[in-house]
Parts: C-alpha cells; sequence; structure tokens
C-alpha cells in the first residue's frame, strides 16, 4: 500500500483504536476470544465498505456503531437470534484486567448478566467518556434512553447489592468486606 | 416519606444536577433515612460501576500507553500508523497489521489469550498537542456552507487585518491568494491553548475552504507538509508568528500556496491585498475588535 494512499484512508486511526475497539467487542458479546472474532469480521467490513465512513465524523463513534451494527446484523441471521454466548463470571471479570486485577466477582457477575446493551452503555459513558449523545448514535438510541439506562442499571446494581430487607446501609458493605481489587 | 425517583436520585449521585437541586436533595437526605440510605446504595452502585469501567482503560493506558492517551482522533500520521504497525508481535501489532494491509485479504491468527504481548507496542495514538494540531481538527467541519453568510463587515479587509494582527500579532498580513485561484472570504479569531488563532478563510472555484493559520509564536521556518486524514496541512514560522496552511489538497499544491503567502510575508511592502491602502490604515479601535471568536 502506498503511503499517500494510507493517509487519506480510515485505517491508521482504526490500527490506533484497536485496543479500544477490541475491548468494545469484547464487552459486546462477553468473551475475549468471540470478542476477537467479531471485532475482525466487522474490520473486515469496515474496510471493504470504507467509503460509507463520512469525514468529520468520530472515527471511534463511528467504529464503535459498526461493530455494534455488525453483531446487531450476525445476530438476525442466526437461527437463534435470542441466542448469546454463555458468559463465565470468572473468564469475564478478566476482561476487566489480567489476573489479580480484575473487577470483585460479584460486580463482574452483574454487568455480565446485563443485557449487551446496557453492558457498552456502561462502557462507552463511563469508560469511553463519550457523553449521552455520541453514546446513542453508537448504539442507535437517543441520548434519553442511555440516561435512563444509566438509571436503571444503577438502581438495579444498588437493589441487588445495596440493601438488605431492613434496608440496612451497612450491607453493601457486608457484601464487600474487603476493597475491591481494582483501584 | 419524601418521594425522590431514581432519576433525580442518580442524578444527584452523578454530579448532574444544579447547585440548588443538590442542596435540596441533601436537605431532604438529612431529614429522611429511607432517602438517605437509597442514596448511599446508589451510590455505592454507581461508583463501583465508574470504577470498573474507568479501570478497563486506566489499566490499558497503562500498558498499552505510556504516558498518556487522549481520545484519539482519525488524525495520525503514516509514519505514526506504520510505527504502530511494526512496534509489536502480539495481537495489537497483528491486528495492527491486518488492517494496515499487510498480508491482505484479511486473514488474521486466533489471537485470544495473548493480550498481554500488547505492552510491546507503541502506542502512537495521543497526537501532539500544538495548536496546529487543534486547529486541524477543527478544519474538518469547515464545508462551503460554512462560508455562505459572510458579515458585511467582512468586505473592510483592512480592518479585518488590522483587527487580526491587533489580537495575533502585529506582523500579520492578509495573504491574496487570487493568482492561485483563492479569494478571501473571511477571517475569525478562534482560541487554542488561551491564545488568539487567526484563521484566515479563501475559496477556490471548487472543493472546501482553505484555512491560513496564525498565532503567535516560534517554531521551524522552513515549510513542513503534515497529513491529518483527508487535510493536509504545511507549517512554518516567520517573525514570531507560526502558521498553519490547512485545506484538502495534496502536499506540492498546498506547499506551493505556503511559499506564496511567505513570500508576501516577506515582502517590504504590505501584502498586495493592501496595496495602496496601508497608509490609510484604520485607527485603532477604541473597543476591542469585535471579531468572532
Amino acid at each position: 500500500m502506498q503511503a499517500e494512499e494510507f493517509q487519506h484512508s480510515i485505517r491508521p486511526g482504526l490500527v490506533i483504536m484497536l485496543p479500544r475497539l477490541m475491548r468494545f467487542a469484547d464487552l459486546l458479546v462477553g468473551a475475549r476470544e468471540e470478542g476477537t472474532a467479531l471485532l475482525r469480521r466487522a474490520l473486515q467490513r469496515m474496510l471493504a465498505e470504507e467509503y460509507r465512513y463520512q469525514r468529520g465524523v468520530a472515527l471511534d463513534v463511528w467504529a464503535f456503531g459498526e461493530i455494534y451494527r455488525h453483531w446487531l446484523g450476525e445476530l438476525r441471521e442466526h437461527v437463534n437470534p435470542m441466542g448469546q454466548v454463555n458468559i463465565e463470571d470468572e473468564s469475564f471479570a478478566r476482561l476487566f484486567g489480567e489476573e489479580g486485577d480484575e473487577i470483585d466477582t460479584m460486580t463482574a457477575s452483574f454487568i455480565g448478566n446485563l443485557p449487551p446493551q446496557q453492558r457498552l452503555t456502561l462502557l462507552l459513558v463511563y469508560g469511553e467518556r463519550l457523553d449521552h449523545t455520541d453514546a446513542g448514535r453508537v448504539l442507535d438510541v437517543p441520548a434519553e434512553t442511555i440516561a435512563v439506562r444509566l438509571v436503571r442499571i444503577t438502581a438495579a446494581f444498588a437493589d441487588q447489592f445495596g440493601q438488605d430487607e431492613d434496608g440496612n446501609p451497612d450491607a453493601f458493605e457486608a457484601l464487600y468486606p474487603e476493597e475491591p481489587t481494582l483501584s | 416519606m419524601t418521594e425522590l425517583s431514581d432519576e433525580l436520585l442518580v442524578a444527584y449521585v452523578d454530579g448532574q444536577l444544579e447547585r440548588k437541586q443538590s442542596r435540596a436533595v441533601e436537605r431532604v437526605l438529612e431529614q429522611d433515612d429511607v432517602i438517605a440510605r437509597r442514596v448511599y446504595a446508589l451510590k455505592n452502585a454507581h461508583s463501583r460501576l465508574e470504577a470498573s469501567f474507568e479501570a478497563i482503560l486506566a489499566g490499558e493506558e497503562a500498558i498499552v500507553a505510556p504516558p498518556e492517551p487522549q481520545r484519539p482522533g482519525f488524525f495520525v500520521t503514516w509514519a505514526s500508523a506504520a510505527k504502530i504497525g511494526l512496534a509489536g508481535a502480539g495481537l495489537v501489532a497483528a491486528l495492527a497489521l491486518a488492517i494496515a494491509g499487510y498480508g491482505r485479504p484479511l486473514v488474521l491468527p486466533n489471537f485470544a489469550g495473548n493480550r498481554s504481548d500488547a505492552t510491546e507496542v507503541e502506542w502512537t495514538g495521543s497526537l501532539p498537542s500544538t495548536w496546529q494540531d487543534d486547529v486541524a481538527r477543527a478544519q474538518a467541519l469547515l464545508s462551503r456552507e460554512s462560508l455562505s453568510v459572510s458579515p458585511e463587515g467582512q468586505a473592510n479587509l483592512d480592518l479585518i487585518g488590522f483587527q487580526l494582527g491587533q489580537a495575533v500579532a502585529s506582523g500579520l498580513k492578509l495573504p491574496d491568494l487570487k493568482s492561485e485561484g483563492f479569494r478571501f472570504i473571511r477571517g475569525q479569531l478562534l482560541r487554542a491553548g488561551g491564545e488568539p488563532v487567526a484563521q484566515l478563510l479563501y475559496l477556490g472555484s471548487s472543493g472546501a475552504p482553505l484555512a491560513l493559520y496564525a498565532k503567535k509564536g516560534e517554531g521551524a521556518a522552513e515549510p513542513e507538509f503534515k497529513s491529518y486524514g483527508a487535510i493536509g496541512g504545511v507549517e512554518w514560522s516567520d517573525e514570531g508568528i507560526t502558521y498553519l496552511l490547512a485545506g484538502e489538497l495534496d502536499a506540492p499544491r498546498l506547499t506551493l500556496l505556503a511559499d506564496t503567502i511567505k513570500k508576501q510575508a516577506d515582502a517590504p511592502k504590505p501584502s498586495a491585498l493592501n496595496a495602496g491602502k496601508s497608509a490609510d490604515a484604520p485607527q485603532a479601535p477604541e473597543r476591542r475588535p469585535s471579531v468572532k471568536q
């Protein structure tokens, strides 16, 4: 490939953001191996249909959206469109860091059991620090939907771990006798 | 018991409420234990979720991108992109090589479980935070439509030149690029790194605008071409002003235009655009120039 051609394509941008794209794909499907495979297929399509990228659009938002739409497309073509990778809590926790650094299993289990769209909402807003509008662009939903999802997820997490039957505020801490392994 | 929705409480926990609203919630918390416990639980849940996802990228940055990455955009030089493609032997590098076109068609090995190899890859996505890079990004937002309405004051080139010169540097001149097929449309002030940047916009017979940016500062005197995605840019410095000429043009064309501008700036007489008018240059306005910022 000529340098001149390379300069004017989206390839350099994709190369740079590969770690982020990989994380996005991993979180989407909930497993590293399947995530890498999904990313590979999505990248092939992005590069083959590079002309669909509109200059001026943030490349990361576009690429995240492409991976998500590719996944949706594959899901729709699948015999069992509701079928998903069986997510194991332990391996899922490792998506958040190498051994010893991963998040506590309770949090990992909670996130792993969320619908993929909700997992991605958390990643885009809390991890990638996209605003609600851009996160909505990636996931093809209005910004308001992103806000609502965040409330529901947080409330559900609080319900699950934050309160015992008596509403004892110490119950949350009792579930976490030690600090989470992630700093 | 006071009824407060989770929506409101999560917004409070997330720091999205205005000060007055936050104070109102806090007053409720002081008086209502049930709400206080709910906020406590939401705050814990929120902080744990946020920390989990922050840690993903934080750990990644520590591994892949010392010392920092900003959110990378699509601007990257060929040299940088090639560097990342050739730097490592792990998953990221292999994917990078495949994307970069080394080994078409895109056939990738099974990389699962090899993420730690990413440590060998030098992160090249963090762009140098020069003002030229910043304004080149802004250039991507411009179109011909951006210039369809021109304020009346833009017709007074002397005034524009004077105003921009006052704001940026007195030696700044408005280049005349008519001979190169570009007519001046308007000038305005931008801001980068807290300092004023003059933006002079030109239109050719077709295509996107051509922009000359000027900012006070020192740099290399010789014009140097850089590519920012589809946008090309030529940088140089002259008499305490650093310039960036940016547009969707190739390197030879942009370099030629930069040479023309440089010659006009170096000429002892005012630029052709202002020829014959400098003696009547407007007096310094009493008020701050009303150029757009």
